[in-house]
């Protein structure tokens, strides 16, 4: 029996051979596509699932009530942990902890890595295991540290025999030698606190000056809570703690305005579950968990599987029109409902397994291109954990059943009279037609997604940041010396090139680097009575002249000027926030009786990621603070000359120190990797919808004109022409398409609208967008079913007619 | 003259060998004629009705229409000259299934432009005609075989064509509903119309004022 299936089964296939490619072709890269990003959604979503203590353990932050509103803190004061550990209940252990570059030196050798200050309970919250030492603690004394196999491997050439050697590390200005205590296995790719050494604490170079300070805050802190203590709970335990320890602060957020929250606090901490750290923000003022990219992600595989599947239940329906005589056949000779429904349906399991076998192979081969194209560490060990392997075969079973069941459903249930008539009443093929509705309407809002992801990202792209970046390279300080001395001897080097027109410096990056490091820092002080926040950058000499920024009032820091370390320069914002008529005449009284004074106005300028609105900034001017940036300007001729002058100035400056300089253009467009990686898979996603839709189209008009063969002869005999033919029968598809149009369109606008609602400059929602989309989704369907119906229109009718 | 068959030869190639589907047929129309073409199964009726009605080429030999050499004709010309002279019947009635009698009729006048008052009037008078005004609503699946047939050559006379070609129009038809439709056929003819038929049967032939016999493609 089964035999007998399979070979009437392949049969089959082989004799609609155009079908049956067009299926398998879609099918198999479908389910290659979506196997792809079904990988990269489920690795983003296992992100810190793998810390066995992710039930109990929390990331703290605080929400504050302040004049300007609810902000949130993830960054704490130094004494806050030791204080919460012992004064608040329920806590099992807690950690600070903060991620800072750090050098290390070795014999001569001189690497920089990503270091992790922690206390010696983030071991105990977090499950980062070791290979040799104790897993449980493994920076026992506050001189050793851990590393990972990968930086001993960097390090030493072996992550053997490592432990017990003596290091040093440069914190800040100076060398201090650790010993390595024990080797850490690499930190899992989605882990969202990554790093390769792990240093005690109390080695932090702002630990001993803040070790009692509460208003000074730059690190995050873990907790693990005791069994059978809520996140409500805690929170509820430390209400009278915060009221204690941050009073100063309550009380000037009171008097500069500040509204309490719903329980009449002005300080609360919460707790953030580290399984939901990587997809948390806190921008707006409320703690937001955000999971949409991955099931975005997600949800544009099911969809393409969606619109392959419709396509095969459309094929398959249409095609059992030639099979009617066969099933009556069937019928006459004694087969029942089940015995043709199991073999209608081993037909589409064939076409399935045979699609998805490809499809795996094809995945396999893509797997290296698509990593680098979205920027994904996922891999296929990700997808074929068995908890994930039993879902796809679920889902696998679920469409054969639905895309191959309907049909062969339909076809048993028929009487043997009517099928060995022939005649296959399929109810007006409403849901043929619903179907294609719906895979276009999936088109066209995949089609305007690309075009308004791309319009965005142009537009963040061409938009005027307010600084040069066409001719400014930055080079991240990554080396041993003193950074004012490097940007000096760079300035000294470069000074003979005509083709260099400036040399500064600042302690943080414009957009991001090649060192893939992302800064903001901030401060806050009292100003007539009144707080103010504002945005901190140190920079050097010749740091407008280099970036072309443009001076509004004043002047800038300048080498004529003695008293510039006590001057300050501000931007719009800034001065808008402290509301004097003339910014100039501000005088800032600091703590330790120095007076700081404005000396000028920059225009604003997007010194923060372009998606976000500017905020107020401060330039200072102070050598006691280092610089971590040095700033290039060159002129527009001889780009690579000049780029390639300071690299090998850079060479003999810092012969030890990678150089990673870029040019500013750069920098920015990456800061939006995200919307690009996003780009990339909406428009990979929309044109292989569009592609697929129109296979199923394709494959139905063919099957719509064979079906209406008599009635075009018909028409042609008595008398019609053949684009009147041609333009009857495409417009039934066109038709649909129109329909999908009016559907995508306020949910494509309505889901874009939101999505842009996250950029403070957007780019404006126009319907010229929606237009595009649909047009192209029009155009496309008209080529795909013009040529099957202008060549059936314009056959000879006698063929047609001849029939009987 | 009508028309005018010279020497037309239509062959197919099948295996390297050329088989004759019409050979040498020479044949001459006047208007006013009633003509049926007789001859056992395979023997090119069909074909010559089709090439007559242009729907078909042949290989060799001439076609005059109205003095227009067809055979010198571009394909847009050719469509032209049949739509405006000569309407067909079928065996089958080839009626589009899911148009009413009425928009089946109306269909011909939509294809030649004509506009939508004139046709409504043409159809009007088409239907009364043929006495089938209450059932200008029904769909073709709602009607007998004869009636079928009725609408069939309705729509074949509604452009006022100067020939009518029927292949076998009784031949799926009942012997009553036949002989009506054969009187119908008779009745129009003496009206002037020209008609060419392909039958089998003999009595039908009988209905025509010529008959051509053909064997394996060729007149005897």
């Amino acid at each position: 029996m089964i035999k007998n299936y399979l070979k009437i089964a392949w049969r089959n296939l082989v004799k609609n051979k155009v079908f049956t490619l067009a299926n398998i072709v879609g099918l198999t890269s479908a389910f290659a596509v979506a196997i792809l990003l079904a990988m990269t959604a489920l690795f983003e979503l296992s992100y810190d699932q793998f810390h066995e203590n992710k039930g109990s353990a929390y990331q703290l932050y605080l929400s504050n009530q302040t004049p300007r509103g609810t902000e949130i803190g993830t960054s704490n004061p130094v004494p806050l942990a030791p204080a919460l550990g012992t004064e608040v209940s329920g806590i099992k252990s807690i950690a600070r902890s903060s991620s800072e570059d750090v050098l290390v030196i070795y014999n001569n050798k001189e690497l920089n890595l990503d270091a992790e200050y922690v206390d010696p309970s983030f071991f105990e919250i977090f499950t980062y295991p070791t290979i040799t030492g104790d897993s449980n603690n493994p920076i026992p004394e506050k001189n050793t540290v851990s590393i990972t196999v990968e930086a001993a491997q960097k390090m030493f050439g072996t992550s053997e025999n490592v432990v017990g050697k003596t290091i040093s590390l440069k914190i800040r200005r100076e060398e201090h030698p650790f010993i390595i205590a024990s080797i850490l296995k690499n930190i899992p790719a989605n882990s969202s606190v990554d790093f390769e050494i792990v240093i005690p604490f109390e080695n932090h170079p702002d630990y001993l000056s803040n070790i009692d300070a509460w208003d000074n805050m730059f690190h995050a802190v873990y907790l693990q809570l005791e069994n059978g203590v809520t996140p409500e709970q805690f929170e509820e335990n430390t209400i009278a703690f915060t009221e204690l320890h941050y009073e100063g602060s309550i009380e000037s957020d009171i008097r500069d305005g500040a509204v309490p929250d719903a329980n009449g606090k002005y300080k609360q901490f919460h707790l953030m579950p580290i399984g939901n750290m990587h997809f948390a923000s806190y921008r707006s003022g409320v703690a937001v968990v955000n999971r949409i990219f991955p099931y975005l992600i997600l949800g544009i595989a099911l969809v393409i599987i969606f619109i392959v599947s419709a396509n095969f239940i459309n094929m398959n329906i249409a095609l059992s029109e030639n099979r009617l005589k066969e099933i009556g056949m069937r019928k006459t000779l004694g087969a029942i409902k089940r015995q043709l429904f199991i073999q209608f349906w081993l037909e589409s399991i064939f076409v399935f397994a045979t699609s998805i076998i490809a499809g795996l192979v094809v995945a396999n081969l893509l797997l290296k291109p698509f990593k680098t194209l979205f920027r994904t560490k996922a891999t296929f060990a990700d997808v074929t954990q068995p908890s994930v392997l039993i879902l796809f075969a679920m889902i696998v079973f679920c469409i054969t059943l639905v895309a191959g069941g309907y049909p062969a459903l339909l076809m048993s249930k028929l009487s043997t009279l009517k099928a060995l008539k022939g005649k296959l009443d399929l109810g007006k093929n409403r849901l043929r037609n619903s179907l294609i509705v719906l895979q276009f309407t999936i088109a066209i809002i995949l089609i305007s997604g690309t075009l308004v992801l791309h319009g965005q990202i142009e537009f963040m792209r061409n938009k005027d940041l307010g600084y040069n970046k066409d001719q400014v390279v930055s080079i991240p300080l990554n080396g041993k010396k003193d950074s004012y001395r490097v940007v000096e001897l760079l300035r000294n080097e470069l000074k003979g090139n005509p083709d260099i027109l400036s040399v500064s410096g600042a302690d943080n990056n414009l957009g991001m680097g090649r060192d893939g490091s992302l800064s903001s820092s901030a401060m806050g002080f009292d100003y007539k009575g009144k707080g103010v926040v504002t945005n901190a950058l140190t920079v050097d000499y010749d740091y407008a002249k280099t970036l072309d920024l443009e001076l509004v009032a004043g002047r800038m820091f300048s080498r004529d000027f003695a008293t510039d370390s006590l001057g300050l320069v501000i931007n719009e914002a800034m001065a808008k926030q402290l509301g004097e008529e003339d910014p100039l005449s501000v005088k800032i009284p600091m703590d330790d009786g120095t007076t700081f004074s404005v000396i000028g106005v920059v225009k604003d300028y997007n010194f923060q990621e372009v998606s976000r609105a500017i905020q107020p900034l401060t330039l200072f001017m102070n050598n006691d603070w280092d610089l971590y940036y040095a700033y290039v300007k060159i002129a527009p001729s001889n780009i690579t000359n000049s780029f390639e002058a300071i690299e090998k100035a850079w060479g003999k400056i810092e012969p030890q120190a990678e150089f990673l300089g870029s040019f500013l253009d750069e920098n920015v467009d990456r800061t939006f990797r995200r919307e690009k990686t996003m780009a990339t898979i909406v428009t990979s996603g929309s044109v292989l919808g569009i592609l697929l839709s129109c296979i199923g189209l394709f494959a139905i008009s063919m099957l719509v004109v064979a079906q209406r063969t008599k009635e075009i002869g018909v028409r042609k005999v008595i008398g019609a022409s053949v684009s009147s033919v041609a333009l009857l029968l495409t417009k039934d598809f066109l038709k649909l398409v129109g329909i999908a149009f009016v559907i995508a369109t306020p949910i494509a606008w309505y889901f874009l609208n939101e999505w842009l609602q996250n950029y403070a400059s957007r780019v404006a929602l126009s319907p010229l967008f929606f237009l595009g989309a649909g047009l192209l989704a029009v155009f496309i369907a008209f080529v795909t079913v013009g040529t099957r119906t202008i060549k059936a229109a314009s056959a000879n009718p006698v063929k047609s007619l001849r029939t009987e | 003259m009508l028309l005018q068959l010279n020497n037309i030869f239509k062959w197919v190639n099948s295996g390297g060998q050329r088989i004759f589907l019409l050979k040498d047929i020479n044949l001459e129309v006047e208007e006013g004629e009633f003509i049926s073409i007789m001859g056992p199964s395979g023997s090119g009726k069909s074909t010559l009705l089709n090439v007559i009605g242009m729907l078909d080429s042949f290989d060799e030999g001439q076609y005059n229409f109205l003095d227009e050499s067809v055979h010198t004709l571009k394909e847009k010309h050719r469509s032209n000259l049949y739509k405006e002279y000569i309407g067909f019947v079928f065996q089958s009635y080839h009626l589009l299934d899911e148009l009413t009698v009425k928009e089946n009729l109306e269909m011909p006048l939509i294809y030649k432009n004509f506009k939508g008052a004139e046709r409504k009037a043409m159809v009007a008078d088409m239907l009364d005609r043929f006495n089938i005004v209450g059932k200008k609503d029904l769909f073709p699946a709602q009607l007998s075989g004869g009636q079928q047939q009725l609408v069939g050559i309705a729509r074949a006379l509604i452009s006022n064509p100067k020939l009518i070609l029927a292949d076998e129009p009784t031949g799926n038809l009942n012997s009553k509903q036949g002989e009506e439709i054969m009187d119908l056929f008779k009745q129009l003819n003496e009206e002037g119309v020209t008609i060419i038929q392909v039958t089998h049967s003999e009595k039908n032939a009988e209905y025509g004022s010529r008959i051509i016999n053909l064997l394996d493609g060729r007149m005897i």
